[in-house]
């Protein structure tokens, strides 16, 4: 199997962020002190084949993405959406997050990793649709109350779209387990 | 001793009864739809706070338990999944449920090129993801009819259907140059999209020569690509001569149709034409054709 390994490394603040990207044909894997890993699977994807390094940057990208939406719903502060965020997905957390802050409630993420699988690479490079298979711990808590609490496995229906230099989430909707049964 | 007994016994009882009175529990339905009231069930009694905790909102306010709490439809305008969370004297019971999409009634429609030649294959690329009225991705599969039409020719159609919310088609650009309308249909939502269809490359090139002692005046036929679509003004022909004085070439665009060009000639000459990638014929002057 063809694989190789990336790394890039970039100042965040004080932080230096290093990202290492295990490629290879089925999966690409984004690994980072700072980011949640995330595997990508593109196995499946139609009806256009999705290029190497395009499949990185949408692994970077989607692994940013959370980060960004981890750090949003635990501080109530939006600003971080800005960088990976776009459309619907863009909107509605920014509301979460404005009613979280109105409500006094804050969302704690612990992140342990995507399988995200990608299905649909519209044949002129517009669009991408995955699915992720999130392991994340979820708290919720009002003040200093924890009021809920789970860490179970929660699937999300993706859509990205490439911009100047990166891939944006433009749609994040959660989903059950069987409702792709189509 | 013996009488103690029955009177603990009495106590734990009375505790247990008042803690199943006070025993917290939310249900859920089993079918909510985007931007649909509903109700959520709750047991126990007293005040207490309920929490909906959605993909795009937060829900907080004192409700009463042991009855129906009605959600308004404004409040899971996103669909996804949900938390119904009620806490009550420090206690908190939660009950997670799904939000489906409420019946299509948008669609995001892009067409890839703008801009494409005639009859150039797979070259059009549409696509189609179907939301309902709050941008929440309609993931049973929907029916959508792709539709073409062009000036003076017969409109057609394409139908898809969705899958995960996406419909999309590949085709080869038509025949005929001009505007090609592209719409994308679900029930009585239409989306309408305009792709410039133009010439393709110069088929057949061809130039004629009149000359004098001096000078060779070329023009072209009227320039059109393989399917009689005259290729549009400005487009670029090249005309080159090649004689004893060397190798010259003049561009010049098209113009109603034409390309003309004049060249000063020094003894037998052989001037060549193109237009892109196409070569048309070469005459030869000074020395006979």
């Amino acid at each position: 199997m063809n694989s190789w390994v990336l790394r890039l490394a970039r100042p965040i603040g004080a932080v230096s962020l290093t990202i290492i990207a295990v490629v290879s044909y089925s999966a690409i894997v984004v690994r980072a002190a700072s980011l949640p890993r995330v595997t990508l699977n593109a196995d499946s994807i139609g009806p256009r084949a999705i290029e190497e390094k395009t499949g990185e940057s949408v692994t970077r990208d989607y692994a940013q993405a959370w980060r960004d939406l981890a750090d949003a719903l635990a501080t109530n502060r939006n600003a971080s959406l800005n960088d990976y965020f776009t459309g619907i997905a863009k909107a509605r957390l920014n509301q979460r997050i404005a009613d979280q802050r109105n409500s006094g409630l804050r969302t704690q993420y612990v992140d342990h990793g995507h399988k995200v699988k990608a299905l649909f690479y519209s044949p002129d490079g517009g669009e991408m649709q995955l699915v992720d298979q999130a392991q994340i711990e979820v708290q919720v808590f009002d003040g200093q109350k924890l009021i809920y609490s789970t860490n179970s496995p929660q699937k999300y229906l993706v859509l990205m779209t490439p911009g100047a230099d990166r891939w944006y989430v433009r749609s994040l909707e959660s989903i059950p387990d069987g409702v792709l049964k189509y | 001793m013996f009488r103690t007994i029955p009177k603990l016994w009495l106590f734990s009882f009375l505790l247990t009864l008042q803690g199943l009175a006070q025993s917290v529990s939310v249900q859920a339905p089993a079918d909510a739809s985007a931007g649909s009231a509903f109700a959520l069930k709750t047991t126990g009694g007293g005040s207490a706070t309920l929490y909906l905790l959605g993909p795009n909102h937060i829900l907080k306010k004192n409700v009463e338990l042991g009855g129906d709490l009605q959600i308004a439809g404004s409040d899971v305008s996103a669909s996804g999944m949900y938390q119904a969370v009620v806490c009550f004297s420090g206690e908190c019971a939660s009950k997670e449920f799904y939000v489906r999409p409420a019946p299509p009634a948008r669609l995001s429609f892009l067409v890839h090129p703008s801009r494409v030649p005639v009859s150039a294959p797979n070259a059009i690329n549409a696509t189609a993801i179907v939301a309902d009225r709050f941008q929440n991705t309609v993931l049973v599969p929907t029916p959508v009819e792709f539709h073409f039409s062009l000036a003076g020719t017969v409109p057609f159609t394409r139908n898809q259907t969705t899958t995960r919310g996406i419909a999309w088609l590949q085709m080869g650009s038509t025949a005929k140059q001009g505007p090609l309308e592209v719409a994308a249909s679900v029930g009585d939502i239409s989306e309408p999209r305009v792709i410039r269809q133009v010439a393709s490359e110069a088929c057949g090139l061809r130039m004629s020569a009149t000359s004098n002692a001096r000078n060779v005046r070329v023009q072209t036929d009227p320039i059109r690509d393989c399917s009689g679509n005259p290729l549009p003004d400005g487009t670029i022909v090249s005309f080159t001569k090649v004689d004893q004085a060397g190798r010259s070439t003049v561009d010049t665009p098209i113009k109603k149709g034409i390309a003309a060009a004049q060249f000063s000639v020094a003894g037998p000459a052989r001037i060549s034409i193109a237009c892109g990638v196409v070569l048309g014929n070469e005459i030869s002057v000074g020395g006979g054709q």
